[in-house]
Order: structure tokens, then C-alpha cells, then sequence
């Protein structure tokens, strides 16, 4: 028992550190910084190759290491965080951060590989025994960096110029101006303090847990579990939520199963979500989250008339259908446009969600995990056909929505984000961890193909053809769907909540329909995505894949129903046509998200169509770039 | 002191205030008066730096300022209190006048220490609180603070906006007398008020301002008698004796008869 909690505490002081490093950014810019954890792995990384590879002292190499980690993070800050504050509102400010994780977790993976790197212990192998409870040395020097952390931030923040300036901006950037404080530098400054505070905690810890590129995935999701428990923003909160975490984590890996460690500790973030939404340590002045994130101003009005919609749908739908005999049959192209559409109908499902309504939701592939499972269990263990197992998933999923969206009705911003992340990962947990029914890490195999009762789609060609058509119909569908008065009240919900509900739209019921019409896409995805593999593991659908169908979304352009096909084209065929460059997969893909958030924020398609209308019609639109944020007038 | 020159300003691309020429002279105390929207906010803000002018120049004592950052134009002397309750609010009182300070940093720890002594006496319920949260002020507190923050600047020009907003009448007239006699000590003032009536009053001059152009000037009380403002911003209540006519004609006398003392 006493070891597990040691070792608990030890784990935990490493979430604190980043727990830390997101409170003070948000503290700062109202901001979750999801590329945090990133951080960690640079740190522990660099100092790999300083120790091992150049062969520099300890002491040497882990100076090294955080100040380079430190320098990087000012210069990542200072050409994309900061200057989109001003221009993004919180929730794809969210996303951008996002964006930067998988950017860090693609340079990692160029630059180090895939390899899991071990750092030796700072001082020695040899466990210290204290009470009969054998302490590895690192153990101390873990605690003992949180501790000095800790220490050194309080006195920066509450006891020098320095603190009060960086208080300042977080309390009131516009007085802050007024004060002649540079809002910016304080900013980018705060981005690269907690730059370094997480290199220095990837460091200390690398010496008991092995890491490798997309740890930063890990150390991010834990983080900011830990500063939901503790309290958004909160110091202490971020030191107590980290440890809790730690704890919960080892003892329900010691005492149930390491394969359910993280369902517990989502168990445990979404009971605090629910009962206590604020987390244990509310800081003292809260945050507005409904002012600050529902700012998402609609950035450029795209409408083509109606004759323009049909010659362009028919033009697509000619080109689509006469896609197959383009590509050569030999190669993998045409199973990669199958993926391509599978995935298109469940990023359509958080378009609706995000992009017309703006929820955010980091856990749309739970949902696809629901449907591909559920359907694929039906098939393979009790043989019900593929039809009846996929409505089956679509039902589950829809029950599954239900519960969520009514236990999150009250959570909007980043705390909806968190539920679904969590969501996401407790289905995660559940697919690792079930090993008699979902085949546990190690996969489904054995699942037919699709058929409709003697119809059955084995082939590439065939599959092609039903999503085609399913695409087509759920396209027509929603594209009534959301001019209808149906639509309008859920921008209407994006827009202003409250507003919304002032103007008698039932904002829960709202909620709760695009909710299950979501997370009924994603589960229509889930089903063919198995179905069409013949295989399913948990990493197939875990949370990776949620961050990936968000950047697809963005990237193709949130709020438009056509647009998120581009983005699932391009992240699913270019690493299929390129494919002695798959090494810079994760990379192009955050450089992609990163950029189009700063120079295309209406999407590809968004763009694209809005300089089609314009040589068109020769209407002026309302752009980007001259619609200003309310809180933009701050930076 | 300072001097607008056909400023045009605006927020994105949309301007909101037109070819405005604006002069505040050493130890005047000149009000902008105009309903909501009129462009008063926007004005104030291009004048500290927080919005870019479009066109026009901006002097300050001689010298043009109108590209230079809100942090230049603090170390110049014009401090800005901004409109609503914009203090810090998780900071102390004595932190919020600190930073109140930033600019002078240089000079040393104790000369801001000295400057917040000098500041607190004329608010002596700032005194009595020095070490408090800000956040659960009642609104005139958080007012006088901002003032005071402005003060710390030791600015040349004091640059009100709405400091009446959301007041009770004793609070109102509490501060109007303050600004009376930062006046009377030297320090030039550009009060941006929709309370016309009471702005007017200790007013040297007024300008008012309408769908972001000047469409009346001149002497502060002149134009306080003017039949014309009387109906337009004193409101048809005003010439009806309703609303706050009768509060305000007190509170004015009441003004007068301080500043006389």
C-alpha cells in the first residue's frame, strides 16, 4: 500500500509540474495550452543526446536541455500563440494549441524517431530504504524539483515586479496596456516559463518512465486532467489535482488492472467535472468562460445561392462517382479514399456539433469506438449480420450521447472539452481493458465484410460505391437540415447562449439533438471503419483519432457541410501518395493545423469558396481579418 | 498641452470618429460630451494608445505621438482611466497602485512608495483598505482606485472616461469635486462624460460630440446654458423637469459652492 502511494505522489508531482505550467498560461490568456506535455519530452529528450550521444555532465546537459526547451517554447509562443490571441476566439484557440502538440510530436518523431529513450538516474540505482519502504533515489529528486518549482513560482508571482506584471495581464490585459505593460512579451514570457517548467519535469521523470515522441500526448492529457480536479487556473489546485491523480492512478494500476489506471482516473475528473465543475480550488476570480469562449464570431458569411449549390453538388458528385476508374486499381489509392469517406462521415457528425454549434469535443472517436465495436462483437462472437450490429452500435451510441450530453448540459468551453476528452478516453480504457470481449490491446480480428442481406461489400470498389452514397444522402440531409429553422437556432446557439435561450430556443433540447446526431455519424464511421478492416484495435479510435477527425474538421473549414471531406482527404491521401515520407506525417499534419488556423481561419473550403463567390458574384463579404474580437481589443 | 489634428479613428476597418481637431490647454479641465456612441470612448482610447489613429495628428506638448505605444504615452504624462471597473481585480490595493507606478519603475522602490502615500491621502478609504483583495469593492471604490492608479503615473494630462458611470449621486459628486481640484494642482483634464449637465459645470471648455464628429464647442458653462444642448443631451426631461433634473441642479450647487471655498 505505502509503496503504491509513493510511487503515486512521485508520478503525481510530475502532472503537477505541468499542471503548473497550464495553469499560469491560462492564468495569463485564459488559454488551455495543450501542447504543455510537449514540452516534457523535448526537455528529457535533448538531455538524452547532450548525456549520452555528446557525452556532457549531468549537471551540463539538463541546463542545456531546459534552457533550449525553454528558448524553443519563447520562439514557438512568439510566432504562433501569441499572435492568434488576438484573432481566435478561446475554443480554436484550443484547437491551435492542439495543433502545436502534434506539430512538437511530429518534430520528435524527425528528429529522435520512434524509440523510447531511458535516461540513467541522476544519482545512483540503488533504492534508499526508509521504514522499510524502498525509495528509488530519483524518487528525491523528483520531489524535491516540484518542491523548488513550486517555491520559486509562488515568490515570482506573489513578491516581485516581474509577478505583478504577468497578474496584471491575466486580471485585466487592457488596463494593462493602459499601465504601459507589453502584453505580448508577458505573454510569450508566460508561454516560456511554462515551456521550461515542463522540460524540467520531463526531465526528472525520464529516468523511471521510458518516453518517446508522442509522450507529450500522456503528459498533456494528464496535466490537464490534474488543473480540472485542482481548480482551472489555480497554483495549489494544479500541485493537489497532480498529486490526487498520481495517486489514483498507481493504486488503481497496483490494485485492478494497469489496463483500467486511466479509466479510473477519468472516473475521477469526471466526477469532479459534475459535481463541482469549478475543480477543489476555485481561484479567486473566475473567469467568465461563457463571455471568453462563446466569442467565436461567424468569420467569413459563405452562402451560395441555389442554382450554384446544385451545379456544384452535381459537378461533385459526377467527379466522385467517376473517381474509381481514375485511380490505378493496383495501388492502395481507392482503400484510402474508402477511409477517407468512413472518416468524412464521422468528422461530418462534429462538424455539426462544433462547427454549427460550437461545442467543442475532443471525444468524437468514443463514439466511433461504440459503433465499431458494438457492431463488430454482434458479427464476430453471436453472428448477427452487419446491418443490424451497425444499428445496434447507433443505438448504443445515441444512449451513450444521451447520458453524456445531459450529465455535461451545464459544462460549456473548455470544460465541455475536457467531459468529451474524458468521455473519449474512459471508451479508450474500456476497449484496453475488456480483453475477453474487445480482444483488449491487441485488437478484433476476424470481422466480415459490410452486406446488406445478400449484398455483401468485400471489395474496395464496392465499399466506394456505399459510402459515395451514404455520404450523398446524409450531405442532402443535413444541408436541409441546417438551413432550416433547425440550423439557424443552432448558430444561433454558437453565436450566444444565453442570447439563444433569451430568444425562447430551447438551448438543452438543442444541445442534446445535435449531440445525438453526432454521435450517430460517428458511430455509422466506427461500424464501416471496422467493417471495411476486418480488424479493430483501441488505437484505431482512440483519442489520437479524435485530435486527427478536429484537425480534419479545421482544416477543411468547421461550419461548412462539404468542407471537412478536404480535410479528410488530405490527411488520409497524402501519407498514402507519399509514402517514403509517412516519418513526416505527424509533423505536416500539425504545421497544416497551425497554419490554417492563422492564415485560413474560415478552412480550405471556407477560402476557397469565398474567393469563388467573389469572382462570381462580386459581393463583398465579410472577411476574416476585419472582423475583430471584442476581447481582441485587449491585446 | 495636448492637440488632436483631424483624427479619424475606428476599430478594424470601419471608422467610427471623423476629422476631429481637439485642444486641452495646461490646467484646464475639458469635457466630452455626447450620447452613447457617439465616438467619446473611441476618442479617449486613440488619445492613450489603445487604438491607432487612421488619419490626423496627435501632439503632446509639442511633440507628435499618434504611432507611439500606450507605454510611451504614459512615460510622456498622459495617464488614461479607462471606463467601468477596470482594476485588477485578484490584486491588492496597494499592488493595483503599484503597477499604477510601472512606468517610473526605474526610479526606485521608494519614490513609488512615496508617490502611493502622496496618492492614498486623497483617498482615504484606499488608505484604510491598502492591503485588500480589490475583487469585492462596491463600484465607487473601484472607480477611485482607478483614479488613483491613474495618478500614480504622475501624468501631465488625466484622461477620464465615464467616471460617473453607475455612481450614486454622493459618489458623483465626490468625484467631480476631486477632479475640480486635481485641476486646481495643475494636472490638465479630459473628462469624457455623458453626464452633461455635471461635466459641463466644472468644465473650462466642452466639446460635443455627435455620430463621431464635433458639432458644438466652446465654454463650459456657455454651453451648459446653450437652449440647444439643454434639449439635446440634457434630454427633453430636462426642459420638462423630470428625471434627474432636480438631483443634478443640487448636486451642481452644491459643486459650486465647494469650488468657490
Amino acid at each position: 500500500m505505502i509503496p503504491i502511494i509513493v510511487g503515486g505522489l512521485l508520478q503525481g508531482s510530475v502532472f503537477a509540474m505541468v499542471a503548473l505550467g497550464f495553469a499560469l498560461v491560462y492564468r495569463v490568456t485564459g488559454v488551455i495550452n495543450l501542447s504543455q506535455g510537449a514540452f516534457c519530452v523535448i526537455g528529457a529528450l535533448i538531455t538524452y543526446t547532450l548525456e549520452r550521444t555528446l557525452g556532457w555532465p549531468v549537471g551540463l546537459a539538463v541546463t542545456g536541455a531546459v534552457l533550449g526547451t525553454t528558448v524553443f517554447g519563447i520562439m514557438l509562443g512568439a510566432a504562433t500563440f501569441v499572435p492568434s490571441l488576438a484573432r481566435l476566439p478561446n475554443s480554436s484557440m484550443l484547437m491551435l494549441t492542439a495543433g502545436l502538440l502534434t506539430f512538437i510530436e511530429g518534430l520528435l518523431l524527425v528528429v529522435w524517431g520512434s524509440d523510447p529513450y531511458d535516461l540513467p538516474p541522476f544519482s545512483g540505482e540503488m533504492p534508499v530504504t526508509i521504514m522499510g519502504v524502498r525509495v528509488p533515489t530519483q524518487g528525491f529528486w523528483i520531489a524535491g524539483t516540484t518542491l523548488i518549482v513550486i517555491l520559486v513560482l509562488w515568490y515570482l508571482l506573489s513578491r516581485t515586479m516581474l509577478g505583478k506584471e504577468l497578474r496584471a495581464c491575466a486580471e485585466n490585459p487592457l488596463a494593462a496596456r493602459l499601465m504601459g505593460i507589453d502584453v505580448p512579451r508577458m505573454t510569450v514570457l508566460s508561454f516560456g516559463l511554462a515551456a521550461m517548467i515542463g522540460a524540467v519535469g520531463g526531465i526528472v521523470v525520464a529516468p523511471i518512465t521510458s518516453l518517446q515522441f508522442d509522450s507529450g500526448n500522456f503528459f498533456t492529457i494528464y496535466g490537464f486532467i490534474a488543473v480540472a480536479i485542482g481548480g482551472m487556473g489555480s497554483f495549489v489546485g494544479a500541485v493537489v489535482g497532480g498529486l490526487i491523480l498520481g495517486v489514483v492512478q498507481q493504486l488503481a494500476a497496483g490494485y485492478v488492472s494497469s489496463l483500467f489506471s486511466d479509466g479510473l482516473a477519468v472516473i475521477v475528473l469526471l466526477a469532479t467535472l459534475l459535481v463541482r465543475p469549478s475543480g477543489l480550488f476555485a481561484v479567486g476570480v473566475a473567469r467568465r468562460q461563457d463571455v471568453r469562449d462563446e466569442q467565436g464570431v461567424q468569420l467569413s458569411v459563405i452562402r451560395f445561392n441555389g442554382r450554384q449549390t446544385a451545379f456544384l453538388g452535381v459537378l461533385a458528385v459526377v467527379l466522385l462517382a467517376a473517381l474509381p476508374w481514375l485511380v490505378p486499381q493496383s495501388s492502395g489509392l481507392l482503400s484510402s479514399l474508402v477511409i477517407t469517406g468512413i472518416l468524412f462521415i464521422g468528422v461530418l457528425g462534429l462538424d455539426v456539433l462544433m462547427g454549427y454549434t460550437g461545442q467543442v469535443s475532443l471525444g468524437q472517436a468514443g463514439f466511433m469506438a461504440i459503433g465499431g465495436y458494438t457492431a463488430a462483437i454482434l458479427a464476430v462472437k453471436l453472428g448477427w449480420p452487419p446491418l443490424l450490429g451497425t444499428a445496434a452500435g447507433m443505438v448504443l451510441s445515441l444512449i451513450s450521447a444521451l447520458i453524456l450530453s445531459l450529465a455535461t448540459m451545464r459544462l460549456r468551453g473548455v470544460y465541455l472539452a475536457l467531459a468529451t476528452l474524458a468521455f473519449g478516453l474512459l471508451i479508450d480504457s474500456l476497449a484496453i481493458g475488456m480483453m475477453a470481449t474487445t480482444g483488449g490491446p491487441s485488437g478484433l480480428v476476424g470481422i466480415p465484410s459490410f452486406s446488406i442481406g445478400s449484398l455483401s461489400f468485400a471489395t474496395p470498389f464496392s465499399m466506394y460505391y456505399l459510402v459515395l452514397g451514404l455520404i450523398i444522402v446524409l450531405i442532402l440531409l443535413l444541408l436541409g437540415g441546417m438551413r432550416s429553422s433547425f440550423g439557424r437556432a443552432l448558430q444561433a446557439i454558437r453565436t450566444d447562449q444565453t442570447a439563444a435561450a433569451a430568444l425562447d430556443i430551447n438551448v438543452e433540447r438543442y444541445k442534446v439533438a445535435v449531440f445525438a446526431i453526432s454521435a450517430a455519424l460517428a458511430s455509422l464511421s466506427g461500424s464501416l471503419y471496422a467493417f471495411f478492416f476486418h480488424f479493430l484495435s483501441p488505437e484505431m479510435v482512440d483519442t489520437s483519432r479524435s485530435f486527427e477527425m478536429v484537425t480534419m474538421l479545421v482544416i477543411g473549414g468547421a461550419g461548412t457541410l462539404v468542407g471537412p471531406l478536404l480535410g479528410a482527404a488530405l490527411l488520409t491521401l497524402l501519407p498514402e501518395i507519399f509514402q517514403p515520407f509517412a516519418l513526416y506525417k505527424t509533423l505536416a499534419e500539425g504545421i497544416l493545423l497551425v497554419l490554417t488556423f492563422q492564415y485560413l481561419p474560415a478552412g480550405i473550403f471556407g477560402s476557397l469558396a469565398g474567393w469563388l463567390l467573389r469572382f462570381t458574384n462580386r459581393q463583398t463579404l465579410i472577411q476574416a481579418s476585419d472582423v475583430r474580437l471584442v476581447k481582441d481589443e485587449s491585446r | 498641452m495636448l492637440e488632436l489634428r483631424g483624427i479619424t479613428t475606428g476599430y478594424g476597418a470601419v471608422p467610427v470618429v471623423h476629422g476631429i481637431d481637439l485642444t486641452v490647454r495646461a490646467g484646464e479641465i475639458v469635457t466630452l460630451v455626447g450620447a452613447n456612441g457617439a465616438g467619446k470612448t473611441t476618442l479617449v482610447k486613440t488619445i492613450s494608445g489603445l487604438l491607432r489613429a487612421q488619419k490626423g495628428q496627435i501632439l503632446f506638448e509639442g511633440q507628435r505621438i499618434e504611432t507611439l505605444s500606450p507605454r510611451a504615452r504614459v512615460l510622456l504624462g498622459i495617464a488614461h482611466v479607462p471606463e467601468g471597473r477596470q482594476t485588477f481585480a485578484g490584486l491588492t490595493v496597494a499592488e493595483n497602485l503599484e503597477l499604477g507606478g510601472y512606468v517610473h519603475r526605474k526610479r526606485g522602490g521608494e519614490e513609488i512608495q512615496q508617490r502611493m502615500k502622496q496618492v492614498c491621502q486623497r483617498f482615504p478609504v484606499l488608505q484604510e483598505r491598502i492591503h485588500e483583495v480589490v475583487s469585492n469593492f462596491s463600484g465607487g471604490q473601484h472607480q477611485m482606485l482607478a483614479i488613483a492608479r491613474g495618478l500614480m503615473a504622475s501624468p501631465k494630462l488625466l484622461v477620464l472616461d465615464e467616471p460617473s458611470l453607475g455612481l450614486s449621486p454622493t459618489l458623483v459628486s465626490q468625484i467631480f469635486q476631486l477632479i475640480a481640484s486635481l485641476r486646481d494642482q495643475g494636472t490638465a483634464i479630459l473628462l469624457s462624460e455623458q453626464n452633461a449637465h455635471l461635466s459641463l459645470a466644472i468644465a473650462d471648455r466642452g466639446y460635443v460630440i455627435e455620430n463621431g464628429c464635433f458639432t458644438i464647442s466652446g465654454e463650459g458653462r456657455k454651453l451648459l446654458q446653450s437652449a440647444d444642448i439643454a434639449e439635446r443631451y440634457l434630454g427633453v426631461g430636462a426642459s420638462l423637469g423630470t428625471v434627474n433634473k432636480d438631483r443634478d441642479e443640487k448636486i451642481t450647487r452644491k459643486l459650486r459652492q465647494l469650488m468657490l471655498d
